[in-house]
Protein backbone atom coordinates (compact mmCIF):
# COMPACT_ATOMS: atom_id res chain seq x y z
CA UNK A 1 0.00 0.00 0.00
CA UNK A 2 1.34 3.52 -1.00
CA UNK A 3 2.39 5.62 1.83
CA UNK A 4 0.09 8.99 3.06
CA UNK A 5 3.71 10.80 3.45
CA UNK A 6 6.65 9.98 1.09
CA UNK A 7 9.55 12.14 0.60
CA UNK A 8 12.44 11.43 -1.09
CA UNK A 9 16.00 13.23 -1.36
CA UNK A 10 14.56 16.10 0.84
CA UNK A 11 17.53 19.11 0.66
CA UNK A 12 18.15 22.16 2.43
CA UNK A 13 20.82 24.72 3.14
CA UNK A 14 20.29 28.34 4.31
CA UNK A 15 22.69 30.93 3.21
CA UNK A 16 26.00 31.23 5.42
CA UNK A 17 29.24 32.71 5.84
CA UNK A 18 31.78 31.32 4.66
CA UNK A 19 29.54 28.78 3.00
CA UNK A 20 25.63 27.81 3.03
CA UNK A 21 24.78 25.99 6.55
CA UNK A 22 22.93 22.44 5.35
CA UNK A 23 20.27 21.81 7.54
CA UNK A 24 18.75 18.91 5.92
CA UNK A 25 20.66 16.56 3.24
CA UNK A 26 19.16 13.80 1.12
CA UNK A 27 16.24 12.66 3.72
CA UNK A 28 13.88 10.08 3.08
CA UNK A 29 11.12 9.77 5.06
CA UNK A 30 7.69 7.49 4.32
CA UNK A 31 4.38 7.17 6.88
CA UNK A 32 1.54 4.58 6.30
CA UNK A 33 -1.74 5.10 7.60
CA UNK A 34 -2.48 4.00 11.06
CA UNK A 35 1.52 4.21 11.76
CA UNK A 36 3.03 6.93 13.99
CA UNK A 37 6.71 7.78 12.94
CA UNK A 38 8.70 9.43 15.70
CA UNK A 39 11.00 12.24 14.09
CA UNK A 40 13.34 12.74 16.65
CA UNK A 41 16.66 14.23 17.08
CA UNK A 42 18.98 16.80 18.96
CA UNK A 43 18.19 20.80 18.23
CA UNK A 44 19.51 21.97 15.04
CA UNK A 45 19.64 18.49 13.35
CA UNK A 46 17.27 19.57 10.59
CA UNK A 47 13.86 18.17 12.35
CA UNK A 48 12.07 21.11 11.73
CA UNK A 49 12.94 22.16 8.80
CA UNK A 50 11.99 18.69 7.41
CA UNK A 51 9.01 18.98 9.25
CA UNK A 52 8.24 22.77 7.45
CA UNK A 53 9.01 20.86 3.83
CA UNK A 54 6.70 18.19 4.38
CA UNK A 55 4.29 20.88 5.28
CA UNK A 56 5.27 22.97 2.30
CA UNK A 57 5.99 25.56 4.70
CA UNK A 58 9.71 25.35 3.33
CA UNK A 59 10.81 24.76 0.01
CA UNK A 60 13.38 22.06 -0.53
CA UNK A 61 16.08 22.91 -2.46
CA UNK A 62 16.08 19.00 -3.79
CA UNK A 63 13.74 16.15 -3.72
CA UNK A 64 10.32 15.71 -3.19
CA UNK A 65 7.77 15.71 -1.18
CA UNK A 66 4.25 13.31 -1.61
CA UNK A 67 1.20 13.86 0.79
CA UNK A 68 -1.63 11.48 -0.15
CA UNK A 69 0.14 11.25 -4.03
CA UNK A 70 0.46 14.86 -4.32
CA UNK A 71 3.29 17.61 -3.69
CA UNK A 72 2.17 20.27 -1.75
CA UNK A 73 4.95 22.24 -3.28
CA UNK A 74 3.11 22.26 -6.67
CA UNK A 75 -0.38 21.98 -5.76
CA UNK A 76 -1.98 23.60 -2.82
CA UNK A 77 -4.50 20.91 -3.04
CA UNK A 78 -2.35 18.51 -1.09
CA UNK A 79 -2.83 20.64 2.14
CA UNK A 80 -5.99 19.44 2.02
CA UNK A 81 -4.74 15.81 3.41
CA UNK A 82 -2.24 17.72 5.75
CA UNK A 83 -2.97 19.06 9.26
CA UNK A 84 -0.54 20.03 11.30
CA UNK A 85 0.55 21.77 15.08
CA UNK A 86 3.70 23.30 15.22
CA UNK A 87 6.05 23.97 18.00
CA UNK A 88 6.28 26.94 19.37
CA UNK A 89 3.16 28.85 17.91
CA UNK A 90 -0.47 28.99 19.00
CA UNK A 91 -1.62 27.46 16.33
CA UNK A 92 -5.18 29.32 16.73
CA UNK A 93 -6.73 32.33 17.51
CA UNK A 94 -6.41 33.15 20.93
CA UNK A 95 -9.53 35.67 20.96
CA UNK A 96 -11.91 32.83 19.05
CA UNK A 97 -13.70 30.18 21.32
CA UNK A 98 -12.64 26.62 20.84
CA UNK A 99 -16.03 26.39 18.32
CA UNK A 100 -15.17 29.75 16.31
CA UNK A 101 -11.59 28.48 15.45
CA UNK A 102 -13.04 25.12 14.38
CA UNK A 103 -15.58 26.77 12.14
CA UNK A 104 -12.92 29.37 10.91
CA UNK A 105 -10.27 26.89 9.96
CA UNK A 106 -12.43 23.86 8.95
CA UNK A 107 -13.91 26.57 6.17
CA UNK A 108 -9.97 27.75 5.78
CA UNK A 109 -9.80 23.64 4.66
CA UNK A 110 -12.46 23.60 2.51
CA UNK A 111 -15.60 22.52 4.42
CA UNK A 112 -18.82 24.30 4.46
CA UNK A 113 -19.84 26.32 7.13
CA UNK A 114 -22.22 23.87 8.44
CA UNK A 115 -19.55 20.95 8.45
CA UNK A 116 -16.94 22.79 9.78
CA UNK A 117 -19.42 23.77 12.62
CA UNK A 118 -21.09 19.90 13.11
CA UNK A 119 -16.92 18.44 12.33
CA UNK A 120 -15.99 21.04 15.01
CA UNK A 121 -18.51 19.64 17.65
CA UNK A 122 -18.02 16.36 17.34
CA UNK A 123 -14.58 16.78 17.64
CA UNK A 124 -14.79 18.83 20.67
CA UNK A 125 -16.93 15.97 21.86
CA UNK A 126 -14.43 13.44 21.38
CA UNK A 127 -11.33 15.64 23.27
CA UNK A 128 -13.33 16.41 26.21
CA UNK A 129 -13.53 19.96 25.41
CA UNK A 130 -17.39 20.51 24.53
CA UNK A 131 -18.16 22.38 27.83
CA UNK A 132 -15.77 25.35 26.92
CA UNK A 133 -16.50 25.19 23.28
CA UNK A 134 -17.85 29.49 24.21
CA UNK A 135 -14.82 30.10 26.43
CA UNK A 136 -12.39 32.36 25.18
CA UNK A 137 -9.45 30.25 24.36
CA UNK A 138 -7.29 32.27 25.88
CA UNK A 139 -9.05 31.34 29.19
CA UNK A 140 -8.55 27.21 28.86
CA UNK A 141 -5.46 25.31 30.13
CA UNK A 142 -2.19 25.02 28.38
CA UNK A 143 -3.40 21.11 28.04
CA UNK A 144 -6.95 22.08 26.67
CA UNK A 145 -5.05 24.66 24.03
CA UNK A 146 -3.01 21.91 23.27
CA UNK A 147 -5.84 19.74 22.32
CA UNK A 148 -7.50 22.39 20.94
CA UNK A 149 -4.88 22.89 18.59
CA UNK A 150 -4.88 18.86 17.34
CA UNK A 151 -8.81 19.57 17.32
CA UNK A 152 -8.23 22.22 14.45
CA UNK A 153 -5.70 20.50 12.99
CA UNK A 154 -8.08 17.37 12.67
CA UNK A 155 -11.41 19.16 11.13
CA UNK A 156 -11.05 18.48 7.46
CA UNK A 157 -10.34 14.81 8.54
CA UNK A 158 -6.26 15.22 6.86
CA UNK A 159 -4.83 11.84 5.91
CA UNK A 160 -1.51 13.18 7.77
CA UNK A 161 -1.19 14.44 10.97
CA UNK A 162 2.49 16.37 11.59
CA UNK A 163 2.80 16.73 15.42
CA UNK A 164 5.24 19.10 16.19
CA UNK A 165 6.71 18.60 20.35
CA UNK A 166 2.74 18.37 20.84
CA UNK A 167 3.36 17.36 25.05
CA UNK A 168 6.27 20.22 25.09
CA UNK A 169 5.28 22.34 28.56
CA UNK A 170 1.80 20.01 29.50
CA UNK A 171 1.21 18.55 32.99
CA UNK A 172 1.85 15.15 33.46
CA UNK A 173 -1.83 14.76 33.07
CA UNK A 174 -2.55 16.85 29.63
CA UNK A 175 0.73 15.39 28.46
CA UNK A 176 -1.24 11.69 29.10
CA UNK A 177 -4.42 12.83 27.75
CA UNK A 178 -2.70 14.23 24.32
CA UNK A 179 -0.63 10.98 24.18
CA UNK A 180 -4.01 8.72 24.50
CA UNK A 181 -5.63 10.88 21.76
CA UNK A 182 -2.60 10.16 19.30
CA UNK A 183 -3.38 6.29 20.10
CA UNK A 184 -6.91 6.72 19.08
CA UNK A 185 -6.09 8.18 16.18
CA UNK A 186 -2.99 6.11 14.86
CA UNK A 187 -5.52 3.24 15.74
CA UNK A 188 -8.45 4.99 13.57
CA UNK A 189 -6.05 5.11 11.11
CA UNK A 190 -4.82 8.26 10.98
CA UNK A 191 -0.88 9.16 9.64
CA UNK A 192 1.28 10.73 12.52
CA UNK A 193 4.74 12.04 11.82
CA UNK A 194 5.46 13.00 16.00
CA UNK A 195 8.84 15.06 16.50
CA UNK A 196 9.59 14.81 19.89
CA UNK A 197 12.66 15.70 22.55
CA UNK A 198 10.70 13.53 24.78
CA UNK A 199 12.10 10.41 24.13
CA UNK A 200 9.63 8.67 26.74
CA UNK A 201 6.80 9.80 24.55
CA UNK A 202 8.22 8.75 21.57
CA UNK A 203 9.09 5.10 22.54
CA UNK A 204 5.42 4.89 24.12
CA UNK A 205 3.64 6.21 20.59
CA UNK A 206 5.77 5.32 17.47
CA UNK A 207 5.62 2.53 15.81
CA UNK A 208 8.49 3.44 13.69
CA UNK A 209 11.34 5.79 14.71
CA UNK A 210 14.00 8.05 12.60
CA UNK A 211 16.76 9.87 14.07
CA UNK A 212 18.16 12.25 12.33
CA UNK A 213 21.93 13.88 13.28
CA UNK A 214 23.73 16.71 11.34
CA UNK A 215 20.93 16.93 8.34
CA UNK A 216 21.40 12.96 7.61
CA UNK A 217 18.88 10.22 8.86
CA UNK A 218 21.62 7.73 10.90
CA UNK A 219 18.52 5.35 11.75
CA UNK A 220 15.29 4.40 10.64
CA UNK A 221 13.33 0.81 12.23
CA UNK A 222 10.42 -0.10 14.31
CA UNK A 223 10.36 1.01 17.37
CA UNK A 224 10.87 -2.84 18.90
CA UNK A 225 13.49 -3.60 16.20
CA UNK A 226 16.02 -0.36 17.01
CA UNK A 227 15.18 -1.31 20.96
CA UNK A 228 16.06 -4.64 20.46
CA UNK A 229 19.11 -3.60 18.39
CA UNK A 230 20.80 -1.85 20.75
CA UNK A 231 20.11 -3.97 24.31
CA UNK A 232 22.99 -5.99 25.23
CA UNK A 233 22.48 -10.23 25.67
CA UNK A 234 23.33 -10.25 29.28
CA UNK A 235 21.54 -10.31 32.55
CA UNK A 236 21.97 -7.64 35.22
CA UNK A 237 21.47 -8.47 38.80
CA UNK A 238 21.39 -5.65 41.59
CA UNK A 239 21.97 -6.45 44.79
CA UNK A 240 20.49 -5.03 48.52
CA UNK A 241 23.74 -6.10 50.15
CA UNK A 242 27.89 -6.21 49.79
CA UNK A 243 29.37 -8.96 48.00
CA UNK A 244 32.44 -10.71 49.91
CA UNK A 245 35.41 -12.10 48.27
CA UNK A 246 34.73 -15.34 47.84
CA UNK A 247 31.64 -14.99 46.13
CA UNK A 248 33.00 -12.54 43.75
CA UNK A 249 35.46 -15.32 43.11
CA UNK A 250 33.00 -18.08 42.75
CA UNK A 251 30.76 -15.53 40.43
CA UNK A 252 34.06 -15.07 37.70
CA UNK A 253 34.25 -18.47 37.85
CA UNK A 254 30.78 -18.72 36.44
CA UNK A 255 31.73 -16.11 33.97
CA UNK A 256 30.28 -13.40 35.28
CA UNK A 257 31.36 -10.07 36.39
CA UNK A 258 31.34 -7.60 39.22
CA UNK A 259 30.71 -3.85 37.94
CA UNK A 260 29.47 -0.58 40.46
CA UNK A 261 27.62 -3.21 43.13
CA UNK A 262 26.37 -4.99 39.79
CA UNK A 263 26.65 -8.21 38.46
CA UNK A 264 26.73 -8.80 34.75
CA UNK A 265 26.10 -12.47 33.29
CA UNK A 266 26.14 -13.52 29.29
CA UNK A 267 24.87 -16.29 29.31
CA UNK A 268 21.93 -19.27 28.89
CA UNK A 269 19.37 -19.53 31.37
CA UNK A 270 21.04 -22.60 32.87
CA UNK A 271 23.89 -20.56 33.70
CA UNK A 272 21.68 -17.82 34.88
CA UNK A 273 20.43 -20.20 37.50
CA UNK A 274 23.70 -21.08 39.20
CA UNK A 275 24.93 -17.19 39.51
CA UNK A 276 21.69 -16.91 41.52
CA UNK A 277 22.37 -20.07 43.47
CA UNK A 278 25.92 -18.25 44.02
CA UNK A 279 24.04 -15.05 45.31
CA UNK A 280 21.81 -17.16 47.66
CA UNK A 281 20.69 -16.06 50.47
CA UNK A 282 22.30 -12.29 49.63
CA UNK A 283 18.70 -10.20 48.77
CA UNK A 284 18.61 -9.11 45.06
CA UNK A 285 16.58 -5.71 44.17
CA UNK A 286 16.38 -6.21 40.73
CA UNK A 287 17.45 -9.11 38.29
CA UNK A 288 16.57 -8.43 34.39
CA UNK A 289 17.77 -8.76 30.97
CA UNK A 290 19.45 -5.54 29.74
CA UNK A 291 17.09 -3.78 27.32
CA UNK A 292 17.86 -0.92 25.80
CA UNK A 293 15.50 2.15 26.07
CA UNK A 294 14.82 5.03 23.14
CA UNK A 295 16.99 7.56 25.20
CA UNK A 296 19.99 5.04 25.66
CA UNK A 297 19.46 4.75 21.68
CA UNK A 298 18.88 8.27 20.70
CA UNK A 299 21.73 8.87 22.49
CA UNK A 300 24.18 6.58 21.34
CA UNK A 301 23.55 7.66 17.72
CA UNK A 302 23.77 11.01 18.29
CA UNK A 303 26.28 11.68 20.68
CA UNK A 304 28.41 9.16 19.92
CA UNK A 305 28.16 9.57 16.12
CA UNK A 306 27.15 6.16 15.00
CA UNK A 307 24.56 4.68 12.74
CA UNK A 308 22.64 1.96 12.53
CA UNK B 1 -14.07 31.41 -2.59
CA UNK B 2 -17.75 32.98 -1.00
CA UNK B 3 -17.34 30.62 1.44
CA UNK B 4 -14.01 32.32 2.13
CA UNK B 5 -15.33 35.67 2.29
CA UNK B 6 -18.56 34.61 4.11
CA UNK B 7 -16.05 33.39 6.87
CA UNK B 8 -13.50 36.50 6.78
CA UNK B 9 -16.54 38.46 7.17
CA UNK B 10 -17.28 36.73 10.34
CA UNK B 11 -13.93 36.74 11.86
CA UNK B 12 -13.43 40.58 10.83
CA UNK B 13 -16.87 40.77 13.35
CA UNK B 14 -15.67 38.60 15.88
CA UNK B 15 -12.87 40.45 16.21
CA UNK B 16 -14.73 43.87 16.23
CA UNK B 17 -17.07 42.39 18.97
CA UNK B 18 -14.31 41.20 21.14
CA UNK B 19 -12.61 44.55 21.93
CA UNK B 20 -15.14 47.40 21.32
CA UNK B 21 -13.04 49.66 23.52
CA UNK B 22 -10.70 49.35 21.00
CA UNK B 23 -12.48 50.52 17.96
CA UNK B 24 -14.06 53.52 19.86
CA UNK B 25 -10.75 54.90 21.03
CA UNK B 26 -9.87 54.79 17.45
CA UNK B 27 -12.94 56.46 15.89
CA UNK B 28 -12.34 59.41 18.95
CA UNK B 29 -8.82 59.67 18.91
CA UNK B 30 -8.89 59.92 14.88
CA UNK B 31 -11.63 62.72 15.30
CA UNK B 32 -10.16 64.83 17.51
CA UNK B 33 -6.82 64.91 15.86
CA UNK B 34 -8.59 66.58 13.39
CA UNK B 35 -11.01 68.78 15.24
CA UNK B 36 -7.41 69.83 17.21
CA UNK B 37 -5.84 70.91 13.72
CA UNK B 38 -9.35 72.55 12.85
CA UNK B 39 -9.31 74.53 16.08
CA UNK B 40 -5.47 75.63 15.22
CA UNK B 41 -6.09 76.66 11.90
CA UNK B 42 -9.07 78.92 12.80
CA UNK B 43 -6.78 80.42 15.97
CA UNK B 44 -4.60 81.12 13.72
CA UNK B 45 -7.01 82.51 10.97
CA UNK B 46 -8.94 84.56 13.50
CA UNK B 47 -12.39 83.96 14.61
CA UNK B 48 -14.18 85.78 11.64
CA UNK B 49 -12.34 83.64 8.65
CA UNK B 50 -14.42 81.35 6.50
CA UNK B 51 -12.63 78.18 4.94
CA UNK B 52 -15.28 77.48 2.94
CA UNK B 53 -14.50 74.72 0.09
CA UNK B 54 -11.25 74.07 1.45
CA UNK B 55 -12.46 73.03 4.85
CA UNK B 56 -14.51 70.29 2.35
CA UNK B 57 -11.42 69.23 0.63
CA UNK B 58 -9.25 69.11 4.37
CA UNK B 59 -11.97 66.82 5.23
CA UNK B 60 -12.35 64.77 2.45
CA UNK B 61 -8.79 64.28 2.38
CA UNK B 62 -8.40 63.53 6.06
CA UNK B 63 -11.46 61.11 6.34
CA UNK B 64 -9.71 58.94 3.05
CA UNK B 65 -6.97 59.05 4.80
CA UNK B 66 -7.93 57.35 7.71
CA UNK B 67 -10.10 54.81 5.58
CA UNK B 68 -6.84 54.07 2.85
CA UNK B 69 -4.88 53.63 6.83
CA UNK B 70 -7.13 50.85 7.82
CA UNK B 71 -7.29 49.40 4.76
CA UNK B 72 -3.56 49.36 4.67
CA UNK B 73 -2.59 48.80 8.07
CA UNK B 74 -5.27 45.85 8.12
CA UNK B 75 -2.88 43.61 6.51
CA UNK B 76 0.71 44.52 7.62
CA UNK B 77 -0.11 45.12 11.27
CA UNK B 78 -2.03 41.61 10.81
CA UNK B 79 0.88 39.79 9.28
CA UNK B 80 3.18 40.69 12.49
CA UNK B 81 0.49 40.07 15.13
CA UNK B 82 -0.16 36.32 14.00
CA UNK B 83 3.85 35.85 13.05
CA UNK B 84 4.35 37.45 16.47
CA UNK B 85 1.18 34.87 18.39
CA UNK B 86 1.94 31.89 15.89
CA UNK B 87 -1.06 31.45 13.81
CA UNK B 88 0.79 32.56 10.34
CA UNK B 89 1.94 29.03 9.13
CA UNK B 90 -1.44 28.07 10.07
CA UNK B 91 -2.97 30.16 7.47
CA UNK B 92 0.06 29.29 4.92
CA UNK B 93 -1.57 25.49 5.34
CA UNK B 94 -4.33 25.74 4.18
CA UNK B 95 -5.49 25.13 0.32
CA UNK B 96 -6.61 29.18 -0.41
CA UNK B 97 -3.10 30.17 0.71
CA UNK B 98 -2.30 33.77 1.79
CA UNK B 99 -3.06 35.44 -1.10
CA UNK B 100 -7.17 34.61 -1.57
CA UNK B 101 -6.51 34.45 2.13
CA UNK B 102 -5.87 37.63 2.97
CA UNK B 103 -7.79 38.99 -0.15
CA UNK B 104 -10.92 38.01 1.25
CA UNK B 105 -9.91 39.33 4.88
CA UNK B 106 -9.64 42.99 3.36
CA UNK B 107 -12.71 42.85 1.19
CA UNK B 108 -14.64 41.42 4.49
CA UNK B 109 -12.84 44.04 6.83
CA UNK B 110 -13.97 46.75 4.07
CA UNK B 111 -17.36 47.40 4.91
CA UNK B 112 -16.72 48.00 8.59
CA UNK B 113 -13.55 50.16 7.36
CA UNK B 114 -16.14 51.98 5.33
CA UNK B 115 -18.86 51.90 8.59
CA UNK B 116 -16.44 53.06 10.36
CA UNK B 117 -15.02 56.35 8.49
CA UNK B 118 -18.19 57.19 7.68
CA UNK B 119 -19.17 57.73 11.33
CA UNK B 120 -15.90 59.72 11.80
CA UNK B 121 -16.63 61.70 8.75
CA UNK B 122 -20.45 62.64 10.41
CA UNK B 123 -18.47 63.79 13.67
CA UNK B 124 -15.79 65.62 11.92
CA UNK B 125 -18.79 67.66 9.84
CA UNK B 126 -21.02 68.11 12.72
CA UNK B 127 -18.23 69.55 14.84
CA UNK B 128 -16.62 71.47 12.18
CA UNK B 129 -19.47 72.64 10.14
CA UNK B 130 -17.87 71.39 6.72
CA UNK B 131 -20.62 70.89 4.03
CA UNK B 132 -19.30 67.26 2.57
CA UNK B 133 -21.84 66.33 -0.45
CA UNK B 134 -22.11 62.46 0.43
CA UNK B 135 -22.47 62.17 -3.94
CA UNK B 136 -22.97 57.98 -4.57
CA UNK B 137 -20.61 59.13 -7.82
CA UNK B 138 -17.96 59.43 -5.19
CA UNK B 139 -18.21 55.90 -4.66
CA UNK B 140 -16.76 55.12 -8.45
CA UNK B 141 -13.48 57.37 -7.42
CA UNK B 142 -13.44 55.41 -4.29
CA UNK B 143 -13.12 52.35 -5.54
CA UNK B 144 -10.02 53.19 -7.15
CA UNK B 145 -8.72 54.58 -4.35
CA UNK B 146 -9.31 51.30 -2.38
CA UNK B 147 -7.93 49.19 -5.30
CA UNK B 148 -4.66 50.75 -5.33
CA UNK B 149 -4.45 51.20 -1.08
CA UNK B 150 -4.89 47.34 -0.90
CA UNK B 151 -1.93 47.24 -3.45
CA UNK B 152 -0.21 49.08 -1.27
CA UNK B 153 -1.11 46.81 2.06
CA UNK B 154 0.09 43.91 -0.15
CA UNK B 155 3.27 45.99 -0.85
CA UNK B 156 3.82 46.75 3.36
CA UNK B 157 2.34 43.39 3.59
CA UNK B 158 4.90 41.76 2.10
CA UNK B 159 7.63 43.97 3.92
CA UNK B 160 6.06 42.58 6.91
CA UNK B 161 6.52 38.82 5.92
CA UNK B 162 10.05 39.34 5.32
CA UNK B 163 11.30 41.29 8.06
CA UNK B 164 8.16 40.61 10.61
CA UNK B 165 9.13 43.55 12.73
CA UNK B 166 8.29 46.59 10.54
CA UNK B 167 6.42 48.75 13.23
CA UNK B 168 8.64 51.77 13.25
CA UNK B 169 8.66 52.21 8.79
CA UNK B 170 4.19 51.54 9.12
CA UNK B 171 4.29 54.70 11.80
CA UNK B 172 6.45 56.66 9.30
CA UNK B 173 4.64 55.44 6.25
CA UNK B 174 1.19 57.06 8.25
CA UNK B 175 2.91 60.72 7.13
CA UNK B 176 3.52 59.51 3.46
CA UNK B 177 0.38 58.27 3.05
CA UNK B 178 -1.36 61.56 4.43
CA UNK B 179 1.24 63.64 1.67
CA UNK B 180 0.04 60.99 -0.94
CA UNK B 181 -3.43 61.85 0.12
CA UNK B 182 -4.04 65.79 1.66
CA UNK B 183 -1.99 67.07 -1.43
CA UNK B 184 -4.46 68.18 -4.11
CA UNK B 185 -2.10 67.09 -7.02
CA UNK B 186 -5.03 68.22 -9.57
CA UNK B 187 -4.64 71.44 -8.81
CA UNK B 188 -1.49 71.92 -8.85
CA UNK B 189 0.54 72.95 -12.03
CA UNK B 190 2.98 70.74 -14.32
CA UNK B 191 5.19 68.00 -12.92
CA UNK B 192 2.71 67.80 -9.91
CA UNK B 193 -0.28 67.57 -11.74
CA UNK B 194 1.23 64.28 -13.57
CA UNK B 195 2.29 62.96 -10.49
CA UNK B 196 -1.27 63.29 -9.31
CA UNK B 197 -2.25 60.66 -11.81
CA UNK B 198 0.86 58.05 -11.39
CA UNK B 199 1.00 58.02 -7.59
CA UNK B 200 -1.16 55.53 -6.31
CA UNK B 201 -4.92 56.49 -5.01
CA UNK B 202 -3.50 59.64 -5.63
CA UNK B 203 -6.34 60.42 -8.74
CA UNK B 204 -8.89 58.94 -7.50
CA UNK B 205 -8.68 60.94 -3.76
CA UNK B 206 -8.80 64.11 -5.94
CA UNK B 207 -11.66 63.61 -7.88
CA UNK B 208 -13.02 62.45 -4.65
CA UNK B 209 -12.37 65.80 -3.79
CA UNK B 210 -13.25 67.39 -6.70
CA UNK B 211 -17.20 65.98 -6.21
CA UNK B 212 -17.44 66.30 -2.68
CA UNK B 213 -16.05 69.15 -1.46
CA UNK B 214 -15.55 71.48 -4.59
CA UNK B 215 -18.97 70.25 -6.33
CA UNK B 216 -17.43 69.42 -9.98
CA UNK B 217 -19.35 67.14 -12.66
CA UNK B 218 -18.18 63.17 -12.44
CA UNK B 219 -15.44 63.11 -15.38
CA UNK B 220 -15.39 59.59 -17.30
CA UNK B 221 -11.44 60.12 -18.37
CA UNK B 222 -10.58 61.10 -14.84
CA UNK B 223 -12.15 58.05 -13.43
CA UNK B 224 -10.93 55.47 -15.87
CA UNK B 225 -7.41 57.34 -14.95
CA UNK B 226 -8.56 56.24 -10.72
CA UNK B 227 -9.34 52.90 -12.07
CA UNK B 228 -6.84 52.09 -14.13
CA UNK B 229 -4.25 53.02 -11.30
CA UNK B 230 -6.19 51.02 -8.63
CA UNK B 231 -5.65 48.12 -10.65
CA UNK B 232 -1.88 48.76 -11.63
CA UNK B 233 -1.08 49.38 -7.75
CA UNK B 234 -3.61 46.03 -6.96
CA UNK B 235 -1.57 44.13 -9.50
CA UNK B 236 1.91 45.09 -7.99
CA UNK B 237 1.02 44.70 -4.46
CA UNK B 238 -0.40 41.18 -5.65
CA UNK B 239 2.73 39.88 -7.94
CA UNK B 240 5.31 41.49 -5.09
CA UNK B 241 3.36 39.58 -2.17
CA UNK B 242 3.22 36.13 -4.14
CA UNK B 243 6.99 36.78 -5.00
CA UNK B 244 7.48 37.23 -1.37
CA UNK B 245 5.90 34.53 0.01
CA UNK B 246 8.11 32.38 -2.45
CA UNK B 247 11.02 34.25 -1.14
CA UNK B 248 10.63 33.41 2.75
CA UNK B 249 9.27 29.59 1.50
CA UNK B 250 12.83 29.89 0.22
CA UNK B 251 14.82 31.01 2.84
CA UNK B 252 12.75 29.40 5.49
CA UNK B 253 11.64 32.53 7.33
CA UNK B 254 8.03 32.32 7.33
CA UNK B 255 7.37 31.17 11.20
CA UNK B 256 10.57 33.00 12.95
CA UNK B 257 10.00 37.10 14.26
Amino acid sequence: MRPVLLARGLKKAYPGRPAPVVAVDGVNLAVAAGEVLAFLGPNGAGKTTTIKMVAGLVRPDAGEVQIAGRDPHKDPGALAALGAVLEGNRNVYWRFTPLENLEYFGVLKGLSPFEARRRGLSLLKRFGLVEKKNALTQQLSRGMQQKLAIAVALVHRPRLLLLDEPTLGLDVEAAEQVKALVRELAADGQAILLTTHQLGVAQALADRVAIIRKGKIVAEDRTEALLQRFSGEHYVIELEGVLDEARKETLLSLGARVEDGRVLYWGDSEGLWRVLEALRPLPLRRLEKDRADLTEVFLRLVKEGGHA
Amino acid sequence: MLRLLAIEFKRSLLMLARYPMELFGQIVVITLIFYGLFLGARYIAGPTAQFGERLDALVVGYVLWTLVLFSIGQMSWGIMEEAREGTLEQVFLTQYGPVKVYLARNAAGLLINLGLNLIILLIIMALTGARVRLDPLALLPLFGVLLASYGVGFLLGAAALYFKRIQAFLQISQFVLMFLIMTPFEQLPGLFRLLGFVLPMAPGVGMMRGLMARGEAFDPALFMIALANGFFYLGLGLVLFSRMVRLVKQRGMLGGY
